[in-house]
């Protein structure tokens, strides 16, 4: 299906491309500026140890380069970056890429599975109101937003734990997936369900009801899918958002993945993996927003016209 | 309450909300006199008590509007059970002799709202911690240290992001530019890692005061980019307009334009998003206290008091009262959701 210009297909993935390589530049030279300027390193807590001698830290830390000049550190980090080495963790004393991506997958399926269950509430929820436009069903929508979004991931996690902890649910996956998904779901609820109300409105609504459609093909077929481009901006943003929610859920529940390798990276002070989280997470939120952009445009001709400006 | 329906709806949620959020203004002003001990002192014999047992009965078993409250006995050490003696009982009393404190910073006073005519027998409402420091008291005073960083963080959050937000709004293309990228990346990234990456460039443990004057420094760097966006946003909007245009005509300077005339006209959004920078800010402060990255023991916050309930034989026994932080972190941010839905629902019907 020929959709839009081969042209402007390229001009839009070499933007998006630029966009990402200057997003992890900057991304990547502040936190290894910040992190390395502090004066602080895996063997700051090795001074307060009498048995360890002042030189001996000081070979320690030349054995890992930490002597050498900030700029110059970066250079070579940059450069091995891009044959995609990104040195060992100081903690686990592993190749940092191997692990972070690792970690990253097994984030990656539950904030899927958290999509999943958001989507799956959003899109149910504001199907059957739009179709019984019932005012009791409106109200418990309302309801389930205001409660959702103000249920923050440490509370429903903790609360997640109780449960897992009574032994009534065993699977952490999903006790894990559903704390991460609430207050996406909300916005996602609210969001969705306001853009399928203004949808009915739309003159396309009224031509197909016209025609005699019924109306669950109206709102299925025709509605769903001039509502979904909003949703379809917050799910670029969600996945940015779902990562950072994973470092509290995954610290409470005990499961691994990203966020929790960030706390055990901080409580380390292990700077080659936060680096290499910091790397990983910019390239997800990255691809994120440039997969939501290219669904908006499959899905809405009209942008086309829009960016072409 | 989502079930009552009707016009009311909206503006008895908003209400409800002031008065949620009045009433935690209030625990922050009044943390120590509403508090019953020391929020510091221990009482080891007692760790990990249960909420106290308290009985409208006098001595003769009689009814009394008096309450008493017993001395918990521990019947088991290992296992940290306790049972009550009905032998040893203190009177409940209002503005009972305490600690020493200063009201507001300045008068000094030893009353609190309540406690018990003895020494030995304490009333504790949520029972006592692992340390046998009184669970109540601190949560108190862990909600007046979480209101007050967030507070500050996220007045100095929106004044650099206004700040910055006036300026790519008004101000040329090229700092246009550099400004929106740079924020529509920190927006993009998920600010709980960039806050504990950047946290790491800071020694791990902190005296409390350093601790809250590095969060409130962390939130404002990592906070102020939403503010920008849409204070960028409302200017560029506001700038075409024909007074704008009047007063540039008459030789009004860029900046007195900027602070005289578009701000007061874009503050209503601005203050919008100001309140809702609140609740974030106070998720991101327990979530670091949690990881023992915020602020730390013996300061009570409302993230390190959480950190107990990660214990799960202690979850499995006391968890209402291992929760309680939890709770009133969800009832903070469903106070500013309740004030910012009902607001912002009172605009679009034009009954404000």
């Amino acid at each position: 299906m020929r959709i839009i210009g081969g042209q402007f297909v390229l001009q839009f993935f070499i933007r998006k491309i630029v966009q990402g390589i200057l997003l992890l530049l900057i991304t990547s030279a502040a936190a290894f500026f910040l992190l390395s300027s502090a004066g602080s390193d895996a063997f700051t807590s090795l001074r307060e140890n009498p048995q360890v001698s002042a030189a001996a830290i000081e070979k320690l830390r030349a054995s890992y380069g930490l002597d050498r000049p900030v700029i110059e550190r970066y250079g070579s980090w940059l450069a091995s970056a891009a044959r995609a080495d990104l040195g060992d963790s100081f903690y686990y004393q592993v190749p940092v890429a191997q692990l972070v991506l690792a970690r990253f997958w097994s984030t990656a399926i539950l904030a899927f599975a958290a999509i999943g269950i958001a989507c799956l509430i959003a899109l149910t929820l504001s199907f059957l109101n739009v179709r019984s436009r019932s005012r009791p069903l409106s109200a418990f929508t309302d309801g389930i937003v205001l409660v959702f979004s103000s249920a923050p991931r440490i509370v429903i996690s903790l609360f997640a734990l109780a449960i897992l902890v009574s032994g009534a649910v065993t699977s952490v996956f999903w006790l894990s997936a559903i704390s991460l998904t609430v207050p996406l779901a909300a916005l996602l609820l609210a969001q969705f369900n306001q853009s399928l109300q203004d949808a009915m409105l739309e003159d396309f609504v009224r031509t197909a009801r016209a025609k005699g459609l019924s109306e669950t093909t109206i709102i299925l077929r025709h509605a769903f899918r001039a509502a979904i481009n909003p949703a379809l901006t917050l799910f670029g943003l969600s996945l940015g958002a779902l990562l950072g929610g994973s470092v509290i859920v995954e610290t409470v529940i005990g499961r691994p993945g990203i966020g929790s390798l960030t706390v055990t990276a901080v409580r380390n002070r292990d700077i080659p993996l936060l680096m290499g989280v910091m790397i990983v997470v910019s390239v997800a939120v990255w691809a994120g927003n440039t997969l939501a952009e290219v669904l908006q445009f499959v899905n809405d001709k009209r942008l086309k016209a829009q960016d072409g400006e | 309450m989502s079930d009552s329906g009707g016009k009311n709806r909206i503006p008895i949620a908003a209400k409800a909300g002031i008065l949620l959020l009045a009433g935690f203004v209030l625990i922050a002003i009044f943390a120590d006199f509403l508090a019953p001990y020391d929020h510091t002192s221990q009482s080891r014999s007692l760790p990990n008590a249960p909420i106290s047992t308290v009985s409208f009965a006098d001595d003769s078993g009689s009814f009394s509007l008096v309450p008493r409250v017993f001395e918990p006995k521990m019947t088991d050490a290992l296992l940290q059970s306790y049972t009550h003696d009905p032998s040893r009982s203190a009177k409940v009393e209002l503005f009972a002799k305490g600690y020493s404190y200063r009201l507001l910073g300045v008068i000094p006073l030893d009353r609190h709202l309540f406690g018990t005519d003895s020494d030995e027998i304490g009333l504790h409402l949520l029972g006592t911690d692992a340390l046998g420091r009184d669970r109540l008291s601190r949560l108190l005073i862990a909600i007046r240290f979480s209101l007050i960083v967030c507070t500050i963080g996220a007045a100095f959050a929106s004044i650099v992001g206004i700040a910055l937000g006036l300026v790519g709004g008004y101000a040329g293309k090229i700092i246009d530019t550099v400004i929106s990228g740079v924020a529509d990346a920190v927006i993009s990234l998920p600010s709980m890692i960039v806050i504990l990456a950047a946290r790491v460039a800071f020694p791990l443990e902190l005296p409390p005061l350093t601790a809250a004057l590095l969060l409130v420094g962390l939130f404002t760097v990592t906070g102020w980019a939403e503010m920008t966006r849409l204070t960028r946003g409302l200017v560029k909007r506001t700038r075409t307009l024909d007074y704008i245009t009047a007063a540039r005509i008459s030789g009004v300077s860029g900046s007195r334009i900027l602070v005289r005339h578009i701000l007061p006209n874009i503050a209503r959004p601005l203050l919008t998003q100001a309140t809702l920078i609140l609740p974030a800010f106070l998720l991101a402060e327990a979530t670091l206290s949690f990881l023992g990255v915020g602020l730390q023991e013996p300061e009570p916050s409302l993230g390190n008091m959480l950190a107990a309930a990660n214990d799960l034989t202690q979850l499995r026994e006391h968890a209402f009262v291992l929760l309680s932080p939890a709770i009133v972190i969800a009832l903070f941010v469903l106070a500013v959701r309740l004030i910012n839905t009902g607001f912002t629902s009172n605009e679009d019907r034009k009954n404000f």
